[in-house]
């Protein structure tokens, strides 16, 4: 190995050679093709290796994040079976039938609970306290959204990210706080993020938890066909009509 | 047609990058479904449709952290081409067995077809770059290791307990070794295209 070449190359990558050095290995690099490409290999070297390990800790979490979404995707964690004879079966299929047909109403509108389904929170904001965070975190994953919302409030004063604004009208609306909870879901409307067909989901989710049937569906009418989880829409168009 | 924007859907590839649970949800729910039904129909089972896309997804957050990956089509064809193209690849290495592909015929136009190939070549270089780091001594992994998660060098010294002298130089050397490896396969791979 040419170690002299190395550590010349080290040294003018690092602005370490003198005026002179300089100009003379520049004039051999423009005269000698392979050294240049040695040098574009050296270069790109310090480019893999940064991102070998200047982001390991990050790739981690991504990686763990992913394993935790991708699993529940594919439905990892088994469902416990409940082994049923037929006869078992056969029983409990009419008692169903019978419960259905005694609540059987004509006059039947959709209810809030539902359709109503918030996913778990994974925050990782940055500029927030991580204690706030996980707090947060821990009351709205916990349905303790009466807690979460002081907490979503707080870490919003510094950190006014998307994700958080999200959040923070999903606990609103599950304590009931309809008009702040809207007003956040337009916020998030008005914008262009992510959250933007979400908001108006829920927003639509807190006319019909207040039994406005009409308004409810209006707002569904303007969620885009594109949103992830549009089948939850149709059905509830469906059940309205 | 300018085929040099960047697509409303790089907010994909930008939320990846940020590590943010509502997107990567997204992208299970609206893209992974498409995968796994070709995966499935050609000789696969649900587990690696699952391995493949998780592989594939983090190639792109790491080609996305390494700010090389500018979205200039719709995420979709160029997402699904990409797990596509990882699943025939190991279709093929398990030759023994032979597969007969059903498919759609999928129309792309020649910005996803770039963007694939640039990614496929940002994933080959990676992996040539760890095969090499792996034939390295131990004391070259570790100084290298240190070096580029530290802040300074003076660091990895003190670390290392050794001079900043000694611990510079080590460094050169050993991403001397890389090069010279690397500029080797590139070489033969030059020879071999001829």
């Amino acid at each position: 190995m040419n170690e002299e070449r190395y550590i010349l190359f080290d040294q003018y990558l690092q602005g370490e050679l003198t005026v002179d050095e300089k100009s003379s290995f520049e004039k051999q690099l423009a005269e000698n093709p392979e050294l240049a490409a040695e040098l574009e290999t050296f270069k790109e070297m310090h480019f893999q290796l940064e991102n070998k390990f200047g982001i390991a800790q990050e790739r981690e979490v991504f990686t763990e994040n992913l394993t935790r979404i991708s699993d529940k995707y594919f439905q990892k964690k088994k469902p416990k079976i409940v082994s049923m004879r037929p006869w078992y079966f056969a029983a409990a299929a009419s008692a169903a039938i019978m419960f259905g047909l005694f609540f059987f109403d004509y006059k039947h509108y959709p209810n809030f609970e539902d359709y109503n389904h918030p996913e778990s929170a994974y925050f990782t904001e940055r500029g927030v306290s991580e204690e706030t965070l996980k707090q947060a975190e821990d009351n709205f994953n916990g349905k303790r959204y009466a807690k979460a919302v002081p907490l979503f409030e707080a870490i919003l004063k510094v950190n006014n990210s998307e994700e958080i604004k999200y959040f923070y009208g999903v606990s609103l609306l599950q304590v009931d706080k309809y008009v702040k909870a809207e007003n956040v879901f337009k916020e998030l409307e008005a914008g262009n993020s992510v959250y933007k067909e979400k908001a108006k989901w829920n927003r639509a989710l807190s006319k019909l938890k207040q039994g406005k049937y009409k308004e409810c569906e209006e707002i569904l009418q303007t969620i885009s066909q594109d949103y992830e989880d549009y089948d939850q829409v149709e059905q509830l168009l469906e059940e309205l009509n | 047609m300018d085929q040099n924007k960047t697509h409303p859907d790089q907010k994909y590839i930008d939320g990846l990058a940020a590590n943010d649970s509502v997107i990567i949800e997204m992208i299970y729910k609206k893209f992974a479904p498409k995968v796994c039904m070709f995966i499935t129909n050609n000789s696969g089972d649900k587990d690696q449709a699952q391995d493949v896309i998780q592989e594939i997804l983090i190639l792109l957050f790491n080609q996305a952290k390494a700010n090389k990956l500018r979205l200039t089509c719709p995420f979709d064809a160029y997402f699904f081409l990409l797990c596509k193209r990882r699943w025939l690849n190991e279709l093929k290495k398990s030759e023994n067995q032979r597969v007969t592909i059903y498919e759609h015929v999928v129309s792309t136009n020649e910005s996803a077809q770039d963007l694939i190939a640039q990614t496929e070549e940002f994933d080959e270089k990676q992996q040539l770059f760890d095969t090499m780091f792996q034939k390295l001594g131990e004391k070259c992994q570790e100084v290298l290791k240190l070096s580029f998660s530290l802040k300074t060098m003076e660091e990895v010294a003190a670390k290392l307990n050794v001079t900043y002298g000694y611990v510079r130089k080590k460094k050169s050397l050993c991403v001397g070794q890389l090069t010279q490896w690397i500029q080797e396969a590139k070489n033969f791979n030059l020879l071999k295209n001829k």
